[in-house]
């Protein structure tokens, strides 16, 4: 088991601008952050509050402007690009709400091109993820040929198959009616209880993040508490 | 990542097949303008060394393309008799040839107007399959003041110009000994047939073709100086140098013929490069369009990529790998197409070569390779360049 006690993201005084020019917005403000190793965190705020951009700074998608980010004990301000891809390969999977799956390879071969990526020998493994999310017998399908439920399931098989220390969801369910939701966010639990990965869901919905233990609240870039 | 870069490239079939044509075509434009310019030359070259003679003489501003410049004169071989190398006799046989053209199967033929007891000479190892060696007249003036008087293609009182033409000549203008045909207003007739490979396609008596070209003085275009056969090939090259300046002109030995002739068709060997390379450049720049317009169709599948894990480099070798399969098919597409080409070129023009050579294959398939990287590199940059979260935050 996981120690639950264990920090595994935190931030300090993280904030972030976006430039275009002599254009500046600002977008998060002084965020200081703890998440421990095994929790499930739910992040929800409204639309354009920077629960998106959060996420991506959390998973080195994105620099933060300034203020400190510390992931699994390494500070992000210390990782060349190098780096920041092999942490995002070996520790984090993400989901997004638009699934982001390659659309010319089947589900199979996308969550085995993730494993190549990972530079790890596709295995049973994607075998025994196709088994935990139930779409083994849709494997050889092309993702336009899946529902967007089963697209959402083969995307968290795909975040999942390397059994990473954070798995990320931005909005999994925002696509998604009411039933496949519920669905996805009872695989997520699924996941987090059987698997004991840390997840942090990034919502707007209410009932998406009842499915946390946690929730931070965020608002215009702050967060208001969590 | 191949098996992904395949994908991509199938998912877009009609744009990839496009793209591997373009290459498939400028590739085969290639190989057959040079194989088809190199091969014309070599051919003509290789029949050259058929002769048994070692050296060709010719004077220095004569131009073997036009058939203009200067010629040399029948009563300088006097000269080359008097040259010794090593206190031996350096000269056995002094052939001059007189060059002419005629059209035959469809394309013109240079013809080699020779001395009849010169023939042997130039047909080497080469037999007559059929007909017999051609007889000459005294003089051109027979024919010239003949034609003067009646000068008319119907005349039977002109004397019948007798041409010596090769196998593969006579099955392209489907002729045999016996035939007739004409050179220029002379009326001419087929007398024998040599076995393919001889220095030229066309023979004919050099003084009937002097005539026919309305010469009467004795020039010619170029000797074959036959040396002593005990000679080696630093005495051949000596003599050489003595013919040079004994006589002021051009001497070569045969061996370095096909450099004379590249020399002579310089300008036409470097338009072949040119419209090659020119049908190169517009096939790689049709390829860097495909795989710039397909990196920014799929700047969304690169920020999935990055969002795995993968790095810059592997978004990079994605787009490499992409414009190199396409470039890679296309040159092996190409290297199908140009043997395809040569079948068809060489059986509806049994007279062209169309040389293939293993090397300007794997040329071929280097340059197709190195295109592919080169076309890749700005779409390469633009991938390496873009924003992974921009990209996902859009459909």
């Amino acid at each position: 088991m996981n120690d639950m006690s264990e920090t595994l993201i935190q931030t300090e005084n993280l904030c972030k601008t976006f430039r275009s020019g002599k254009l500046e917005t600002p977008v998060l403000f002084d965020i200081n952050l703890h998440i421990r190793r095994g929790e499930f965190v739910a992040v929800m705020g409204p639309s354009g509050c920077g629960k998106s951009t959060l996420m991506h700074i959390l998973g080195l998608m994105l620099s933060a402007s300034s203020g400190r980010i510390l992931l699994d004990g390494a500070d992000a301000a210390t990782l060349n690009e190098t780096d920041r891809a092999k942490l995002r390969r070996e520790k984090i999977g993400f989901v997004f709400q638009r699934f982001n799956l390659l659309p010319t390879v089947s589900a199979y071969q996308n969550i085995a091109l993730a494993e190549r990526i990972r530079r790890h020998r596709p295995d049973s493994r994607i075998q025994d993820v196709l088994d935990a999310v139930q779409m083994a017998d849709r494997a050889h399908y092309k993702p336009g040929q899946l529902s967007i439920g089963q697209q959402q399931r083969i995307a968290i098989a795909r975040a999942i198959v390397h059994k990473p220390a954070i798995v990320m969801a931005d909005e999994p369910t925002g696509n998604l009616d009411s039933a496949n939701a519920q669905n996805i966010l009872d695989l997520f639990r699924k996941i987090h209880e059987t698997g004991g990965m840390t997840i942090i869901l990034i919502t707007h919905s209410q009932m998406a993040a009842q499915a946390a233990d946690r929730i931070i609240h965020l608002n215009d870039g702050r967060i208001e508490h969590g | 990542m191949l098996r992904l870069a395949w994908a991509n490239l199938l998912h877009r079939k009609v744009r990839t097949a496009l793209s591997i044509l373009a290459v498939a075509i400028a590739i085969t434009l290639l190989l057959i303008l040079v194989g088809l310019s190199h091969g014309t030359l070599n051919d003509v070259s290789n029949r050259m060394q058929s002769v048994e003679a070692e050296i060709i003489v010719r004077d220095t501003n004569f131009d073997l393309g036009t058939l203009s410049g200067g010629k040399l004169w029948e009563k300088e071989i006097n000269r080359f008799q008097e040259i010794k190398i090593d206190d031996e006799i350096a000269v056995r046989r002094v052939m001059p040839v007189f060059l002419g053209r005629m059209k035959l199967a469809g394309q013109s033929q240079n013809v080699f107007g020779v001395r009849p007891d010169d023939f042997p000479f130039f047909a080497g190892s080469r037999k007559l399959v059929a007909g017999k060696i051609f007889e000459d007249v005294e003089s051109p003036h027979v024919i010239l003041e003949k034609q003067e008087k009646q000068n008319t293609l119907d005349d039977t009182t002109l004397p019948v110009m007798s041409i010596i033409i090769d196998r593969k000549l006579a099955a392209a203008a489907d002729m045999n000994v016996g035939d007739a045909t004409h050179y220029g207003d002379l009326p001419a007739q087929i007398v024998g047939i040599v076995e393919t490979g001889v220095a030229g396609r066309v023979f004919a008596p050099i003084n009937m073709l002097r005539a026919a070209n309305g010469i009467a003085a004795a020039t010619c275009h170029m000797f074959f100086v036959k040396a002593n056969p005990n000679f080696n090939t630093d005495q051949l090259q000596t003599l050489c140098e003595n013919i040079k300046q004994t006589t002021k002109r051009d001497a070569t030995l045969v061996a370095n013929y096909g450099q004379i002739i590249k020399a002579n068709f310089k300008t036409l060997i470097i338009f072949v490069n040119l419209v090659s390379v020119i049908a190169l450049v517009i096939s790689f720049l049709f390829i860097l369009v495909t795989v710039y317009t397909s990196v920014l169709e799929r700047s969304k599948e690169m920020a999935i990529l990055q969002s795995l894990g993968a790095g810059r480099k592997l978004i990079l070798s994605q787009t490499i790998h992409e414009s190199l399969l396409i470039c890679s098919t296309g040159s092996l597409l190409g290297i199908v197409f140009t043997f395809a080409a040569r079948y068809l070129i060489e059986t509806a023009r049994p007279l062209m070569t169309v040389e293939i050579r293993l090397s300007w294959l794997l040329g071929a398939i280097a340059v197709g390779i190195v295109g592919g990287i080169l076309s890749a590199l700005y779409p390469a940059y633009v991938a390496w360049n873009h924003d992974p979260v921009e990209a996902l935050s859009f459909e």
